[in-house]
């Protein structure tokens, strides 16, 4: 076959900065004139130009999403430094300590952009491409976590993001047999330019299987499952800029999904591993087979050759370069052993799968490919992966945070109900309903909690992952962009607050986290400072607690020319509960006292209520000892056996909260604020009189300081439930009782609000499903 | 100790905890993929050597046209093996996605003749249009001929959670219904929190009459829209963090029925 009209070769060398900048343009590279440079500078020195191929694989492995260029510095600096002992492993997932024989797998990441041209496609191969990152590592996937981030449902443009979204999650996660059991729908005006969809997966693996991405010499390269085409082609340089009005144009670059070959494909991977037949096992993700091979080979210590020509396709007459950066679903690439060779193709047979030799790990440190007897390509693998880097420039610049005035509410029950049926406080069961969370049979807690029928909102979700151990994980995940937007900060501490908060509240220990980081242009640098901010807070929260970030992911260029997204790094956390049978959901169980824990401020910035009365407040602060005592010692009460059920106060407030923990229980509950507030009220107004610290009714019950959660404590159990949080230094106050068939609020005699549970319960459960349809 | 299949193919994906839940009852189950009692497999089986099949819950193949059509096509190469493997008073068995195979392959609701050519029911698209994953209660209405549920008293309630996009079972022929109810072929319905027989969301699917599982006339074929494996233990149920009972779930009952028959 002649290659030479397949192949071309670029006139790199000698060329001027308008030409480079044109080539980078014409063959859609995403690489900046200094980069090609760069690249120039290496073939003159070998003496020729590069070809196509080489070009386009070089631009897959520089681009931001495969190379991290632009926030690897500070990455290092703030959040990849004293990693914990508890961390095993970081590769295509984290893989931490479970207990003797097992370990966990968390792999968290985006997929936005796909998402934004394509909802429906972009989501469920988001949903494939997090799955292969836990499965290459020989773990079994036992959990999906999905974070949402929409504009509120105005217009035609985000509903039908939104019910794609749903959609591409729902029929392939449902498909390939993992329950999508956490995640979070938001909605701000400003995704209007770009919706954000993140997808986390959890798996377990026997620390004894747990399988390393890399070749050793001598190793087969086996491309399994999918057949190679032109879908997802150009899928991360495309990730790496802000769209564009012409952006609909690269469809293309979204790949497509087939999860009837997925579901086979991770049992047959899993069940080649447990074998011990592999010696490396590597998903084809961004970037294609050029960045997996290149990253297999350089972490085993040796170089490769690819025979182009074996990969299986899709269609006919893809150029050698389509193939090499084709990111094209359901794919892994597996180094074996030549002597372990038939037994693994027997496996792939077994499962009706395609299972192809397209070449071996040799000696030397350079990647070498061959389409038919033509050599088209040669790199050296250091020169590949390593990309470049920048010092980005930032600008920190908060909003003023200031307190403004405003009135008491006359009618505190339209206010309630106006912020119960916002979309982000409404009820979320039209969209979780249509995940299957408990495929699998291990899921303990559901992400709907209460009496059947009834069910509210819980905190986490909890899986039993192992058949002989009782010992479970407590999944979740948060941020609140409302926050973010006034202080990137503040706003990313109280992420990892609320992310401990709903740990706690199913009765877990934090474990680890996890990071998505989703922010604009990083060239622009105030979209830098917010990046910043964020890890600085996410590195200082997470060392003082002693918690772990097992993986993560940067999302960048998530703008349009209509604006930029809110800095949105949403975290997910994962807990360990010693004893699944005694996780607490969040419904309310009895007629028992309610108590509060934890100190409420005047801290209505970003708050749902003052986002419907339209003024500006100060964002919520943490307290790091507190949350780190506060979080002791509720688990202790819980351990007692004090606590009937218990549910974080975020969005919405105290008010929120109690509602939906007596919809879940389908009780009501009489409540009086008096005995709240006494505290002081702000300590920025530590000059004034005394009976300016008396805090508003609408204050006590609409802020949403951190750190708080209401408990229902067995009534048996009260006063050592009491004398408890008193030993250890932390505010409860007494609330008032359970009981009923309505939510009573009342603040020193004055009726706040005092409406029946099933209107409650229509109020917020309507909020969002008459946008759905 | 009599021989279980749980039978898949690609787009299976219940048939680890279908699997657990016989093991954990110590019966003797392991998995077939259906290459292998199609002969098209190195390692063959065979459907005689087993005591009861269970299809487990899934898309299989993707469920891209009707549920459980490509699966059932793929089986019915085995007809006259089925048809003898059922006249044998063997069991057969299937859940969710099994269920809707089973009604495609013509042996459920199998009144009179094991497997019928003429389609008597099908499992259609649920009335809501969409997939739902929702915990469901369900009247043990079988007066004793299903062998899959002896284990259940009559009219006792079970909390097994569906999730599933095409589960309202919808009968051909007017008086279909009617004969089964007179053979006592209907084994589960839905009903609300007071055990009352209402519509969606209880019924979550808008089955004709809130049927949820039926079993053919012979009581040795079963087939169930909810997932009774989901239920083993008692913490998997939805709501056992406020209605404590004891270590098993509602599930296990039917498991154990099968033991029962199978292992004499």
């Amino acid at each position: 076959m002649n290659t030479l009209h397949l192949v071309s070769e670029v006139d790199l060398i000698g060329s001027d900065d308008d030409y480079l900048r044109r080539i980078s343009e014409d063959m859609g590279l995403g690489l900046s004139v200094g980069e090609l440079k760069i690249i120039e500078d290496y073939f003159k020195k070998r003496g020729r130009n590069p070809t196509d191929i080489e070009l386009q694989s070089l631009a897959q492995a520089w681009s931001e999403h495969c190379c991290y260029k632009s926030s690897k510095t500070l990455l290092k600096r703030y959040i990849l430094i004293d990693v914990p002992q508890n961390i095993l492993m970081g590769e295509d997932a984290g893989i931490l300590e479970f207990n003797d024989e097992y370990a966990y797998a968390v792999a968290f990441e985006s997929h936005n952009h796909p998402s934004n041209i394509e909802p429906y496609g972009g989501a469920a191969t988001g949903i494939g491409g997090i799955v292969r990152d836990v499965v290459c590592m020989g773990a079994t996937p036992v959990a999906l976590i999905d974070p949402l981030f929409f504009d509120p449902l105005k217009g035609i443009k985000s509903k039908f993001l939104l019910n794609g979204v749903v959609s591409g999650i729902s029929d392939y996660g449902n498909r390939i047999g993992v329950p999508t059991i956490s995640g979070m729908v938001y909605f701000d005006e400003d995704y209007v330019s770009n919706c954000l969809v993140n997808v986390g997966c959890v798996g377990i693996v026997k620390k004894s299987e747990i399988i390393r991405s890399r070749a050793k010499e001598g190793d087969l390269f086996i491309l399994v499952g999918g057949r190679t085409g032109r879908d997802g082609i150009h899928g991360v340089t495309f990730a790496s800029a802000e769209l564009s009005e012409k952006s609909e144009e690269d469809r293309g670059a979204v790949q497509l999904g087939d999860p009837i070959t997925k579901e086979p494909l991770i049992h047959a991977c899993l069940e080649a591993n447990e074998r011990g037949l592999l010696d490396g096992m590597k998903d084809l993700g961004g970037g294609g087979l050029s960045c997996v091979i290149g990253e297999m080979a350089l972490a085993g210590g040796c170089g490769a050759e690819i025979e182009l020509e074996n990969v299986p396709l899709k269609e006919e007459g893809l150029k050698p370069w389509e193939i090499l950066v084709s990111e094209s679903q359901e794919r892994m690439m597996l180094s074996v052993d030549p002597k372990n060779l038939k037994e693994v193709l027997g496996i792939f047979e077994g499962w009706d799968l395609l299972a192809t030799v397209i070449g071996k790990a040799t000696k030397g440190r350079s990647l070498n490919i061959r389409y038919g007897k033509e050599k088209i390509y040669e790199i050296d693998l250091n020169f590949l992966v390593d990309g470049v880097r920048y010092n980005r420039i930032y600008e920190i610049k908060n909003k003023e945070e200031k307190i403004e005035r405003f009135n008491e509410p006359r009618n505190y029950e339209e206010i309630f109900s106006s912020i119960l049926s916002s979309p982000n406080i409404a009820s979320k069961e039209s969209i979780i309903r249509r995940y299957d969370h408990e495929v699998g049979g291990r899921t303990v807690l559901k992400p709907l909690q209460g009496e059947i029928g009834f069910s509210s909102h819980g905190d986490a979700s909890v899986i039993k992952p192992l058949e002989d151990s009782y010992k479970g994980l407590a999944i979740t995940s948060d941020i609140n962009p409302s926050f973010m937007k006034i202080n990137p900060y503040k706003g990313s501490l109280s992420a990892v607050d609320e992310v401990c908060r709903n740990l706690v509240s199913v009765g877990s220990l934090p474990h680890s986290l996890a990071d998505c980081l989703n922010f604009g242009n990083p060239e622009k640098p105030l979209v830098m400072g917010y990046f910043h901010e964020s890890v600085r807070a996410l590195g200082e929260i997470a060392r003082e607690l002693g918690l772990p970030y097992s993986s993560g992911n940067v999302s960048f260029y998530n703008e349009t020319p209509e604006g930029s997204i809110p800095p949105t790094p949403v975290i997910l956390g994962v807990g360990i509960i010693e004893d699944i049978r005694r996780s607490i959901t969040s419904d309310i169980k009895g007629r028992n006292p309610i108590y509060l824990i934890g100190e409420t401020r005047e801290e209505l910035g970003g708050s749902e209520y003052l986002k419907i009365i339209g003024v500006s407040g100060v964002v919520p602060d943490v307290n790091i000892k507190v949350l780190k005592r506060s979080i002791e010692a509720i688990l202790k009460e819980m351990a007692r056996g004090n606590i009937a059920s218990c549910h974080d106060i975020s969005e919405g407030g105290i008010a929120v909260c109690l509602a939906e923990m007596c919809m879940g229980g389908n009780i009501g509950a009489n409540i009086d604020l008096s005995l709240m507030g006494e505290m002081i009220a702000n300590r920025r107004f530590a000059n004034l009189k005394i009976s300016d610290f008396q805090m508003r009714s609408d204050i006590k019950l609409f802020s949403e300081s951190n750190t708080r959660w209401i408990v229902e404590v067995n009534k048996k159990r009260e006063e050592e439930f009491v004398e408890d949080l008193k030993d250890q230094g932390l505010g409860c106050t007494y609330l008032g009782k359970a009981g009923g068939d309505g939510i009573r609020i009342s603040d020193k005699k004055k009726g706040l609000i005092n409406i029946p549970l099933d209107k409650i319960r229509d109020i917020w459960g309507k909020g969002l499903e008459k946008f759905l349809r | 100790m009599a021989k279980i299949c749980v039978l898949r193919m690609e787009g299976t994906n219940c048939e680890w905890e279908t699997f657990l839940a016989f093991k954990r009852l110590k019966g003797d189950a392991e998995f077939v993929h259906i290459k292998q009692i199609l002969k098209e497999s190195e390692e063959e089986r065979f459907l005689e050597d087993y005591a009861c099949v269970i299809i487990p819950g899934g898309f299989s193949s993707g469920d891209y046209v009707r549920a459980g059509a490509i699966f059932a096509s793929r089986l019915s190469k085995l007809k006259k093996e089925i048809i003898e493997f059922i006249e044998e008073d063997k069991l057969l068995g299937g859940i969710c996605n099994g269920f809707q195979v089973l009604v495609e392959l013509g042996v459920l609701p199998g009144i009179g003749e094991a497997l019928s050519e003429e389609k008597k029911a099908v499992l259609t698209v649920n009335d809501s249009n969409l997939f739902e994953c929702r915990p469901t209660l369900l009247r043990h209405v079988n007066g004793g001929k299903c062998i899959f549920t002896r284990r259940y008293t009559k009219d006792k309630i079970v909390i097994f959670p569906s999730a599933h996009a095409e589960g309202k079972l919808v009968f051909g022929g007017e008086d279909t219904l009617e004969k089964m109810i007179e053979n006592d072929q209907i084994v589960f319905r839905y009903t609300d929190s007071k055990g009352d027989y209402a519509g969606y969301p209880w019924n979550p699917n808008g089955s004709t009459y809130n049927i949820a599982g039926i079993c053919n006339e012979r009581g040795n074929v079963f087939g169930l829209m909810p997932h009774p494996e989901r239920v083993f233990y008692s913490y998997t149920h939805p709501d056992w963090t406020r209605n404590s009972m004891g270590v098993y779930g509602d599930g296990m009952p039917l498991f154990k029925s099968i033991l029962d028959y199978i292992d004499g």
